[in-house]
């Protein structure tokens, strides 16, 4: 629960900058970023105001190979899996990328939509870099439904694998791989489908990952949010 | 899958290369990706801008100025050049992909980019399970004392903070620079620190408190 009171809502977000909170704290915060701008500022707040004191650690020089591991991830030259792309991006960071568009997106879908039955969720899934949506995501009782919003076509001999991951989750579960309608359809709602949890498209073999985990590149993301 | 923005790297990097600079409008970007001399730490927030737009050259150029410091703090927490170097990759990876998300409006670019690399480096920790302190001072496993704030840099933002954390205890100090500087969670201040969990959460909280009024007058 966050709080309403403004001490113990900038000591908690103080908290989290610090990084002293355990998963499951860190975890609630993240999921209330996108709802709550008093904590967005309380962040950005300790964020800026801490910053100097990164200082008292030494500067470093790191490895000389570690510009070339980057330029090598950057032009896809290693697309085998890196557990790292999994870890939690800073995500209070970024909860606002796109929130004003995924917002307004998201006011169209409900109004759009009759009353949501209880426990229903919604996610919308952005390409990186991008704003527009490329796939809708809706849960509920009767099971999870996505579909690709705009034109979204995986790569020649290829196939799109969608993924859950639960809050504070080491490792991603497979949903299954897309049909190349672009519609995916399940008919339960696996325990990894709740409120902040994330979903995640990767490029994957025809069949699927041969290996349980993503092996190729993550191509959308995005959060699950209860309607 | 390449990025989006692409077609504004051509862009700016070609603008680069040209070198009709006097008939050309001024571009802060360009301009100071032309003359190096006047990129300093200020012009974090330009670079992280024409990242957003797509610019490797920019990546580089931000490469070149923050690596070190970036990766002198991933190794404070993680302790082992291997992981630390593993965080600085994953930093710039997201740079790279979030530069878009990034507004000045909201705070420097040299804080942005703290917190992706302590955000990174302390769940790199907490995955892989912290290794024993070394008491070896080039890892930075020297005692933290109280008048370690006197280290901190005399510019005028970090003037406040310093201020502010004089005016603190101790042994409040002492778990605020214990966790951000090494990334120790309240656990493991505790250990550190020989005090029970309870006490130092109380510690960390009216810490952060005091800090933030004394900031805010």
């Amino acid at each position: 629960m966050i709080p309403t009171n403004s001490d113990d809502l900038h000591a908690l977000a103080g908290e989290y900058i610090l990084g002293v909170l355990d998963p499951r704290d860190a975890g609630e915060i993240e999921a209330a970023l996108a709802t709550n701008a008093e904590l967005r500022r309380a962040m950005g707040f300790w964020e800026e105001k801490l910053h100097p004191l990164s200082a008292l650690a030494p500067p470093a020089e790191p490895p000389r190979e570690t510009w070339d591991r980057i330029v090598a991830r950057l032009d896809g030259a290693a697309r085998r899996p890196t557990p790292s792309l999994w870890s939690r991006p800073a995500p209070w960071r970024w909860a606002t990328v796109g929130l004003a568009v995924a917002a307004a997106g998201l006011l169209v879908y409900i109004a759009a939509t009759p009353p949501a039955p209880p426990r229903s969720f919604v996610a919308i899934l952005h390409a990186a870099q991008q704003e527009q949506p490329s796939w809708l995501a809706t849960a509920g009782p009767d099971g999870l439904l996505v579909r690709a919003v705009g034109a979204a076509a995986p790569p020649g001999g290829k196939a799109f694998e969608l993924w859950a991951i639960a809050p504070g989750a080491a490792a991603p579960q497979s949903l299954g791989v897309i049909p190349g309608d672009g519609v995916f359809r399940l008919g339960h709602l696996p325990a990894a489908i709740r409120d902040g949890a994330t979903l995640a498209i990767s490029i994957e073999p025809p069949d699927g990952s041969p290996t349980k985990q993503p092996t190729g590149p993550v191509v959308f993301v995005g959060a699950l949010r209860t309607m | 899958m390449e990025p989006i923005a692409c077609t504004g790297a051509l862009r700016v990097d070609k603008q680069v290369d040209s070198g009709h600079r006097a008939t050309r409008r001024w571009n802060p970007v360009r301009d100071i990706m032309d003359d190096t001399q006047t990129a300093t730490l200020s012009s974090t927030g330009i670079l992280i801008a024409a990242i957003g737009r797509g610019s490797r050259a920019a990546l580089k150029r931000l490469y070149e100025l923050e690596s070190s410091r970036l990766y002198g703090i991933a190794l404070r927490i993680a302790r082992r050049p291997d992981i630390a170097a593993d965080v600085l990759q994953e930093t710039f990876i997201q740079v790279w992909q979030n530069a878009r998300s990034f507004s000045p409006e909201r705070g420097s670019g040299a804080a942005w980019l703290t917190g992706i690399v302590r955000f990174r480096a302390i769940d790199a920790v907490r995955k892989l399970g912290r290794e024993i302190l070394s008491d070896d001072p080039r890892l930075g496993d020297e005692a933290i004392e109280p008048d370690v704030i006197e280290r901190i840099d005399a510019k005028a933002e970090a003037e406040a903070l310093r201020r502010c954390l004089e005016q603190l205890d101790d042994s409040q100090r002492r778990c605020v620079v214990l966790a951000f500087v090494d990334g120790f969670s309240h656990a493991e201040i505790a250990e550190r620190l020989a005090e029970p969990l309870g006490t130092v959460k109380s510690r960390v909280r009216r810490g952060l408190l005091s800090l933030r009024s004394c900031l805010q007058s």
